[in-house]
């Protein structure tokens, strides 16, 4: 059972060393910005990871660093595959927008002073950490040992999970402030909210299967027994045996953590896009209804992965049409987006840039998964580039670019201080190009490793076609890693000598946060708890002096608003 | 006394979930009728929730478990059914007493009789205490049968289901134990809340335990 100290009696942040300030402050604000570095370190080592795989790829007789000191193998690279993946999608995707950006900015949003549990969340910080190191351990001792320490590494995450989505369910149900209804919820926190509710189910379920493979592992347990499949074997990917069991309670929790990753950046992106469109949500309730329907159809179609690996469930059809119906949310979605920008006197900061860049990369990613859900196409490009290509883009780097957008927006708040907008631009442009062609061209890839199982294609062709890409591939993923050395720089000039924001709303925005000094004070709202008034979204309203009517601005101000106008 | 300082606030928190007992999330009321409030100080209702959607997330977590048990029965030919000991029943008596003597307690607790709510919630976590011997015991008159945790599918679940509720169960215990030796003077819950609190969470490892012995039965 958590102890809150709250009250009015907050202890000063300036008490205690610096162990005491940093690493145990139970502050949902600093545990939120180190989820935030972790991500940040972890981010800088997974794009490591991914160069030396391309470099690898291409040119095979280069002697790496990493790999050759621990025997150029497949098994090394295989590992280091496993370590890219699972850095990128826990640590990063999955923890800096939603227990990074979420424990700092919910209860700011709502209100709320702290999150409901503080102990939990302190612990869950702890649990991450020891995950953090559980898979990156794992990649420097022995395959055999390796592997356990990364099940471990999983299982951690997956606790850490529960207690992040506990935490967070609880404080938007109970701690909301005065006046903060559900209608009137940014929709950051509609999204942070239903993605808790998700995680809370599907992370038990893969808590349950990393306990039985840990318990086949170390116990010598068959929980997993091996199954051979057909279409693998044909299809040459997998020799050997892969347990069916965990193909199915894997993919129950894989499928949805694709929707944990972007249901937090679908809510980000909204909110930027409404704030620098200077226009409210289009279609607000509807949005809300989408990220619900985002929620549950993405705990639903954990079927449509078996298919795709030769399992073929039940019915492939079924889960091939609720696959495609995850279209109908994400297509809600994309029109109250246009619905917001259409006519609107939209700023073009870096902030935005981002975000209208997650719009075209969702776009072009969600395209070519409705090849992906048609479960004959899907079997035939399961394992090739393809896929990685589609899953790239739309998980990968369109979640990135939500983070990256939701960074330049917040940094004012958590640093007082602004990023460099010209920098900010050009790391934009070289990144928005460069992943399209690092992606791109993988569909390609894809096709081309399909069509020479059709006859008549001569081979050398093909092959000759497909080396070109993959060097074409290879030097865009070095430029674009490259370039992300750009926005290193920025983040930390920016962090110690950017331009300071005195206001405490640059971007005048209407939610809670802005209404606080930056950085927030430790007590947030200072001795009296804000009161809210009105919905998150309410921009250029006719009569009002300011294009934004802030929530907490109370009605009394807001006539006087008008007044000046008249 | 522990506890009688913080008697009016709680009672105000039982209002807000009517009655209580496990059943679905009290409705949200962080929006509007807090007035009642100091600045700053979040609604003890977070407990409630708190212990609501905790339980559906462990239930889930056993939901995962349980339908492994059933898709690996049907799927492979390596089954040996495990012949449950004894000892299983008596122990599943001694967590079913407890659910009732910690009602009873709780029914103290509200007859403002602290000392009998201290003598019940004492024999309800001596209760619990017994029931994780008791599957202690279990395992042993496994192992000396020669049925361990590896010898073959339907054996390994046993031990994952009992070891997987132990632990569960064992959190329980100790936040029974916190209960009875936690002076509530100057915690932001009240002891009643606490009380009931951990009430839920333990009648649902109660009714977990029974879930997987029929489950274990059943399923041999």
């Amino acid at each position: 059972m958590a102890n809150y100290d709250s009250g009015a009696s907050y202890p000063d942040s300036s008490q205690g060393g610096l162990l005491t300030r940093c690493l145990f402050s139970t502050r949902h604000k600093t545990i939120g910005l180190q989820y935030l570095w972790l991500a940040l370190f972890s981010v800088f080592l997974g794009m490591a990871m991914s160069l030396l795989m391309r470099i690898q790829l291409v040119w095979p007789s280069v002697h790496l660093p990493f790999l050759s000191s621990l025997g150029n193998s497949p098994d090394r690279f295989a590992a280091l595959t496993t370590l890219h993946g699972s850095l990128m999608v826990f640590l990063v995707l999955t923890a800096a927008p939603q227990a990074g950006f979420g424990n700092y900015f919910l209860p700011l949003q709502i209100g709320a002073r702290e999150m409901a549990f503080p102990a939990l969340n302190l612990l869950a910080l702890w649990v991450t950490m020891a995950s953090f190191v559980g898979l990156t351990g794992a990649f420097l001792i022995s395959p055999q040992s390796g592997i356990a320490l990364w099940i471990v590494g999983v299982a951690l995450f997956c606790a850490a999970s529960l207690l992040n989505a506990l935490n967070f369910s609880v404080t938007t149900i109970d701690l909301r402030v005065k006046g903060m209804t559900l209608p009137r919820l940014p929709l950051t926190v509609w999204a942070w909210f239903i993605n808790a509710i998700l995680g809370m189910l599907i992370f038990s379920i893969l808590l349950a299967a990393c306990v039985c493979l840990l318990s086949d592992r170390l116990l010598n347990t068959h929980f997993f027994p091996p199954f051979h499949f057909p279409a693998m074997q044909q299809a040459g990917v997998v020799t050997g045996a892969v347990p069916v069991l965990w193909q199915r309670l894997f993919w129950f929790f894989a499928q949805a953590e694709v929707y944990v990753a972007m249901l937090p950046s679908f809510g980000l992106i909204t909110h930027l896009i409404s704030t620098f469109s200077r226009k409210s949500v289009w279609q607000e309730r509807l949005v809300v209804l989408a990220l619900c329907g985002v929620g549950l159809f993405g705990f639903c179609v954990w079927g449509q992965h078996m298919f795709s690996s030769g399992l073929n469930p039940f019915s492939p059809l079924g889960f091939s049409l609720l696959a495609s119906s995850l279209g109908l949310p994400a297509t809600i979605l994309m029109v109250s987006w246009l619905g917001t920008l259409w006519n609107a006197r939209m700023q073009l900061n870096t902030a935005m840039l981002f975000a209208l860049g997650f719009i075209s990369l969702f776009l072009s990613g969600g395209l070519s998964g409705i090849f992906l859900a048609r479960h004959d196409l899907a079997s035939a490009a399961v394992s090739d580039d393809f896929v990685t290509g589609h899953f790239h883009l739309v998980m990968g780097v369109a979640a990135t670019f939500a983070i990256l957008g939701a960074l330049f927006f917040w940094f004012p708040k958590l640093f007082g201080r602004r990023l460099n907008e010209p920098l900010g631009k050009l790391h934009f442009w070289i990144t928005f190009a460069g992943v399209y062609c690092v992606f791109m061209p993988m569909h390609w890839l894809g096709l081309i490793a399909h069509s020479r199982v059709s006859p008549g294609t001569p081979v050398a062709f093909v092959a000759a076609a497909g080396s070109a890409i993959r060097t074409f591939i290879t030097v865009a993923i070095v430029l674009t890693v490259f370039a992300q050395g750009l926005f290193l720089i920025n983040f930390l000039w920016s962090l110690f000598r950017g331009e300071k924001t005195e206001e405490r709303n640059p971007w005048r925005a209407t939610t809670l946060e802005w209404s606080v000094p930056s950085p927030p004070p430790p007590d947030d709202f200072g001795p009296s708890d804000p009161v809210v008034y009105r919905g998150a979204y309410e921009f250029s309203v006719p009569d009002v002096a300011e294009d934004f009517l802030p929530q907490h601005l109370a009605p009394e101000q807001g006539a006087k608003a008008r007044e000046s106008v008249e | 006394m522990p506890g009688t300082t913080a008697f009016p606030d709680v009672e105000l928190v039982v209002d807000d979930v009517g009655g209580g007992g496990g059943g679905p999330t009290p409705p949200p009321s962080g929006g509007d009728d807090d007035k009642r409030r100091r600045p700053g100080t979040p609604s003890p209702n977070r407990y409630y929730t708190g212990i609501t959607l905790g339980i559906v997330s462990i239930l889930m977590f056993f939901m995962a478990l349980a339908s492994a048990f059933l898709v690996r029965r049907g799927t492979s030919g390596d089954w040996i059914p495990v012949h449950l000991p004894a000892v299983l029943w008596l122990n599943t008596l001694a967590l079913v007493a407890s659910s009732v003597t910690l009602e009873r307690a709780r029914r103290s607790l509200s007859g403002l009789d602290l000392s009998g709510f201290r003598k019940l919630w004492a024999v309800t976590t001596g209760l619990g205490a017994l029931f994780l011997i008791g599957q202690l015991v279990a395992w042993r008159q496994l192992v000396a049968q020669g049925v361990f945790m590896a010898s073959n599918p339907a054996s390994s679940f046993f031990y994952i289901f009992t070891a997987a509720h132990g632990v569960h169960l064992l959190g329980g215990i100790g936040a029974l134990f916190y209960v009875l030796v936690r002076k509530f003077d100057g915690t932001s819950i009240a002891l009643p809340t606490a009380a009931e609190v951990v009430s839920y969470y333990w009648h649902f490892m109660d009714g977990l335990w029974i879930f997987l012995l029929a489950l274990l039965y059943l399923g041999k």
